[in-house]
């Protein structure tokens, strides 16, 4: 399949989204946390894996570096959407922009039982919360069901660091829920 | 110590500590949210919108529409102040090159005036030198 990518083959193409494009979408909506945002993502994705496919080399595994480029456009958009939030607070001090804010409905990934998507749309509201890296190997790990060693190889870190990462993301979810309680 | 410490807080009751323990449980519960979870399969034509995309980033009428962006409208017009701006300058100085330029030329006209070089045209002058001839 890469070898047909490389020459630019359509049928390849075509293999490789169908075989891909939830794991992308998925990845991308736990990070983005918006079905639109992770359909654009996702369309980016494709893009530069079918241009820089040649720059491609097997060392990693295909997936391993289809996620890499999902994890990293994904937080692109995320810091897109904060610099644009900063930008028209800005404008508000201004008086340029006297628009309300317009607050982000609570996420609700469609993979999630019915009776559990209450509480996963209060998790998912403290998961944004979280520094960039501790978001991506929470993510990878529930959502994609990564072990923590593809986790790594995604990440470009050891285990020990992935481990490290999940604990510290377990507890800053725990003090920001019960910071939301109070 | 302990008396102390009664006096003062003396409502760490049973109830709190159930309180406290119900808390934890319902963080449990978010926190187990996401177990079991299937993956989000992505939208019906996904693929055709991929390939209009592609195909209409490679376009090349949509090549030049980084032209229209708002960075590259800006940069413009301040290029173009900034021209104007060197225009203006460089205007002003030739005209403080263009006093000196006056007197030297006032000098000339006084000087026609005095041997009355201007009276009549040019052409008459010219005229009269070729008759003087």
């Amino acid at each position: 399949m890469i070898e047909g990518l490389r020459k630019g083959d359509e049928a390849a193409f075509r293999y490789l989204v169908d075989t891909y494009q939830d794991r992308v979408y998925n990845t991308a909506m736990g990070i983005v946390q918006s079905a639109e945002d992770a359909e654009d993502v996702a369309q980016e994705v494709f893009i530069q894996v079918f241009r820089s496919i040649g720059a491609f080399k097997a060392e990693s595994k295909l997936s391993t570096w289809i996620y890499r480029i999902t994890t990293t456009r994904s937080l692109d958009l995320l810091r897109s959407r904060k610099s644009k939030k900063r930008f028209g607070f800005i404008q508000r001090l201004l008086g340029e922009n006297n628009e309300p804010v317009q607050e982000i409905p609570d996420f609700n990934h469609p993979g999630i039982q019915l009776d559990r998507k209450e509480n996963a749309a209060r998790l998912f509201k403290v998961i944004g919360k979280l520094p960039e890296n501790q978001k991506i190997a929470f993510t990878l790990h529930k959502l994609e069901d990564l072990s923590y060693q593809e986790v790594s190889d995604v990440m470009g870190t050891t285990v020990a660091a992935v481990e490290s990462l999940m604990h510290r993301a377990k507890q800053n979810l725990r003090k920001l829920l019960e910071n939301e309680n109070d | 110590m302990n008396r102390v410490n009664r006096r003062f807080y003396p409502l760490l009751t049973s109830k709190q500590s159930y309180m406290s323990t119900n808390k934890q449980h319902r963080i449990d519960e978010i926190m187990d949210s996401l177990d079991g979870c299937t993956r989000a399969a992505a939208p019906d034509f996904f693929y055709t919108r991929l390939r209009a995309r592609m195909e209409n980033e490679a376009s090349p009428a949509t090549s030049g529409f980084w032209l229209l962006r708002p960075a590259f409208a800006f940069a413009s017009m301040a290029i173009i102040l900034l021209i104007n701006l060197l225009v203006v300058f460089s205007q002003s100085n030739n005209n403080t090159d263009d006093a000196v330029v006056a007197t030297e030329t006032d000098g000339f006209q006084s000087m026609a005036a005095e041997y009355r070089l201007n009276e009549g045209n040019s052409s008459i002058s010219y005229y009269n030198l070729n008759q003087d001839r």
